[in-house]
């Protein structure tokens, strides 16, 4: 499987077609839902999900083959898709201030049933750009409160109170589903 | 069931994974066939030129004058700085105001008028004995008169003659030299040639000559200069500048044809961008209609109350009227039939207490919804429109003597000024930018202990100063008020005169500029951003003062209406708000031509303070 990898990635340097398809079908689901993640709606993720893919077939070339080739493209990803974000949003982005008396309120634990895949991937979009853009950042990649204020161009209280405001959100959303179903 | 926090509850989504629909493929390989677009080549390729022209235009300006001064003989005898070294040619320049307009008004009859003139007679008559001398030793001679009239003071008639002799060295080899040329061309020229060398007047005529170059505009004595160095080699150059004016006018042709290709190559450019654009546009159209579509039927989705879902349905209804997106229309309306069960089946449960808490949390989501849908409805237009900034700023500046030029054998001090002015910025990407704008913006000097006349009638009962300035051609006059003469620092100890005293003389012009910059940041971090800017400017004078002692004197009678010049600057940059930062921004202008024929401060620097506020 390595091996196929690396042929691929290979052929994908030599601009080849075939290893470009073999690339895309492998780690497309992947990245696709990242996109899902991030994005507000679908067509959105479909359009930085194309440019992405385009960038990566384009600066394929750069790869080193040291470390992971997913976290590669992830990474690719990731970016693509905070800029995209900012390009919508630029100066009201991320200018949240931490607030420790209302963003350090104790989170809650839920006792709840699981919850499908699609709802929560609907509680997630349906978060503000900034808030779901840290959460995933956060929660999914596991980067740390530094690291996504020096990515995000943000202070590290800024992070924590879109963390935590995220998190209320979501919180009271999967609440709602408790209630309704406990009803 | 479990007690989870968040973060567990979704972990699940960590390594989400979706199919992405089949036509994003194509999509990408399309995009993958189709050739790499140079958009970004052609961007760096247009700042670059704007940089050059910004930089090519004043230097461009620089050399055409320089051309004026080497060129034109009597531009470089009109100078008013009086180095001690230099010799007494450099002192001739001064030509009556009666004579310029006998001159001026008969051009080919130059002998005539100065026949015609009384008070020139005698003093012509002595100037062709005084040529025929000059022409065997120029130099001794051209020494000796003027040493002689430094020492005479206010001996009218021979200052005449100094000044009458010192041209006629000077234009005897002139004249020599053109002669030949006749006898080799032998046309028509020679006639005018030789009736001016026979006539013993060719002094006036050529300077008269000289007088019309001057006269001209500056442009035609740029251009009519830089003709004459060529041409001269087979033609009298007073011919020539007949000819010139005719190369002129076939040169500006040239010119304005040459500017309305640049202009019609300009206008190109950005027309081919904006028909991609259209193209680009009209592309993406349909796009957005089914951007549109699909918000709304994932806010169907999404919606969980009565009322928004009722609302949404409307919305989704209509999309589905439109029939441009079945599917999504299939799928909004599928939506509407799922919460439709749901909104029943909420009726249905809901207890009061719930219903409640319902409310409260709608009242939540849409409190976090509506602000976002404002601040995308006031961030869309701003983040497409964020190009463009306004800056309002006003500042310090110090002109400045960086080649330790003289006036009247004194050394040009610096002097202070104030800025101020508005700027619009377009970013054309993230590094560059260009600016345009008005700024008020004020060059100065200021000359200590310069020794002065007051030669007004109060002071001087026994002395004109027509008369003054009319013989004595050592006295520079820079101010039009003729009451004031200024000394050189060289001649001052020749004359013993109660009158002379000394003062400080403060220049300044005012302009009204319009810098044309490009921007390029190199540095940008949080709310601070540093750019360095670079480009030209045009100015137009306002004001123009001459004081001595503090005391307006009236003006200055070298200064040039149009400025042109560089500007070198950096902006430090700070957000303060939102759109709204404030800067500092340290500026070093050069004026190419601030004033004629006399040296002037023409570097400046300055510190401006301002607020940009981008939209």
């Amino acid at each position: 499987m390595k091996d196929d990898l690396e042929i691929y990635i290979k052929q994908c340097m030599q601009n080849e077609r075939a290893g470009q398809l073999k690339i895309y079908e492998l780690f497309s689901p992947v990245l696709y839902g990242i996109c899902l993640k991030y994005m507000k709606n679908e067509d959105d993720a479909k359009d930085v999900f194309q440019e992405a893919f385009l960038i990566v077939f384009q600066k394929i070339s750069q790869y080193k083959f040291e470390g992971s080739f997913e976290g590669w493209l992830k990474r690719i990803f990731i970016n693509k898709l905070i800029e995209t974000l900012n390009k919508k949003k630029k100066e009201n982005f991320f200018l949240d201030v931490f607030d420790p008396d209302t963003d350090f309120v104790e989170e809650e634990e839920l006792d709840i049933a699981p919850i499908q895949q699609e709802k929560l991937l609907e509680f997630i979009r349906d978060l503000p750009d900034q808030y779901r853009t840290v959460f995933n950042l956060y929660v999914f990649e596991k980067m740390k409160h530094k690291e996504i204020a020096e990515l995000l161009k943000i202070s590290e209280g800024t992070s924590k109170s879109n963390l935590n405001r995220a998190k209320r959100i979501l919180q009271k959303r999967i609440l709602s589903i408790k209630n309704f179903k406990t009803a | 069931m479990k007690k989870q926090n968040i973060e567990n509850i979704f972990s699940s989504m960590e390594n989400f994974s979706n199919v992405p629909p089949p036509e994003l493929w194509d999509k990408i390989e399309e995009k993958l066939n189709k050739p790499k677009k140079k958009k970004r080549a052609t961007l760096w390729w247009s700042a670059a030129a704007c940089l050059l022209l910004g930089l090519m235009l004043p230097s461009v300006l620089y050399f055409n004058s320089v051309s004026e001064t080497k060129n034109n003989g009597a531009i470089e005898n009109n100078s008013v700085v009086f180095d001690e070294n230099k010799t007494d040619v450099n002192q001739t320049r001064t030509i009556p105001g009666d004579e310029n307009k006998s001159i001026n008004q008969k051009s080919n009859n130059q002998n005539k008028s100065l026949e015609n003139n009384p008070v020139s007679t005698d003093t012509e008559k002595m100037n062709q004995r005084q040529e025929n001398a000059v022409a065997d030793a120029p130099n001794i001679i051209g020494t000796k008169v003027s040493t002689k009239k430094l020492r005479v003071g206010n001996k009218n008639t021979n200052e005449t003659l100094a000044e009458k002799s010192s041209i006629s060295e000077k234009e005897n080899s002139f004249n020599t030299s053109s002669n030949k040329t006749f006898n080799k061309e032998g046309n028509a020229n020679q006639a005018v040639a030789e009736k001016t060398s026979t006539t013993g007047n060719h002094n006036a005529f050529n300077s008269s000559s000289k007088n019309q170059l001057l006269n001209s505009g500056k442009e035609n004595i740029n251009q009519a200069a830089t003709e004459k160095t060529s041409i001269s080699g087979n033609h009298n150059p007073f011919n020539s500048s007949s000819k010139n004016q005719i190369a002129d006018v076939e040169k500006k042709n040239a010119n304005k044809i040459l500017t309305e290709k640049t202009f019609s190559s300009g206008k190109q450019n950005p027309f081919n961008p904006t028909a991609k654009n259209q193209v680009a546009n009209s592309l993406f159209e349909p796009k957005q209609n089914t951007k549109s579509n699909k918000t709304n039927t994932n806010l169907a989705l999404n919606s969980s109350s009565q009322i928004v879902s009722t609302e949404l349905n409307n919305k989704a209804k209509k999309d589905s009227d439109t029939k441009t997106n079945q599917n999504e229309a299939v799928n909004a309306e599928k939506a509407i039939a799922n919460n439709q069960q749901n909104n029943s089946k909420f009726i249905d449960v809901l207890s009061k207490q719930d219903s409640i808490q319902l409310a409260e949390l709608q009242n939540l989501e849409k409190g976090i919804a509506n602000p976002e849908d404002k601040k995308e409805k006031e961030t869309k237009p701003k983040s497409e429109s964020d190009k463009w900034a306004v800056q309002v700023f006003a500042g310090v500046a110090n002109s400045d003597n960086y080649k330790n030029d003289k006036t009247l054998g004194h050394v040009n001090d610096s002097k202070q000024s104030s800025t101020y002015g508005v700027k619009t910025k377009y970013k054309i990407n993230n590094k560059w930018a260009v600016g345009s704008g008005l700024k008020i913006n004020e060059l100065g000097q200021s000359i200590a202990n310069v020794s002065y006349m007051d030669v007004s009638e109060k002071n001087s009962a026994f002395f004109s100063p027509s008369a003054y300035f009319v013989k004595n051609v050592a006295t520079p006059q820079i101010a039009n008020n003729r009451s004031y003469v200024f000394v050189s620092n060289t001649t001052k100890d020749a004359l013993v005169s109660e009158n002379v005293q000394t003062g400080n003389l403060d220049q300044s012009l005012r302009y009204i500029e319009m810098p044309l910059e490009v921007s390029y940041a190199v540095f940008s971090k949080n709310r601070t951003n540093i750019s360095l800017n670079t480009g030209g400017f045009v100015g137009k004078l306002i004001s123009n003062n001459v004081a001595l002692d503090g005391t307006s004197i009236g003006k200055n009678l070298d200064a040039n209406d149009f400025v042109y010049g560089s500007v070198l600057s950096s902006t430090v940059q700070y957000r303060i708000y939102k759109k709204t930062n404030v800067f500092v921004e340290p500026a070093m202008n050069y004026y190419i031509n601030p004033l004629n024929n006399q040296s002037f401060n023409q570097l400046q620097w300055g510190l401006n303070f301002g607020l940009n506020v981008s939209f």
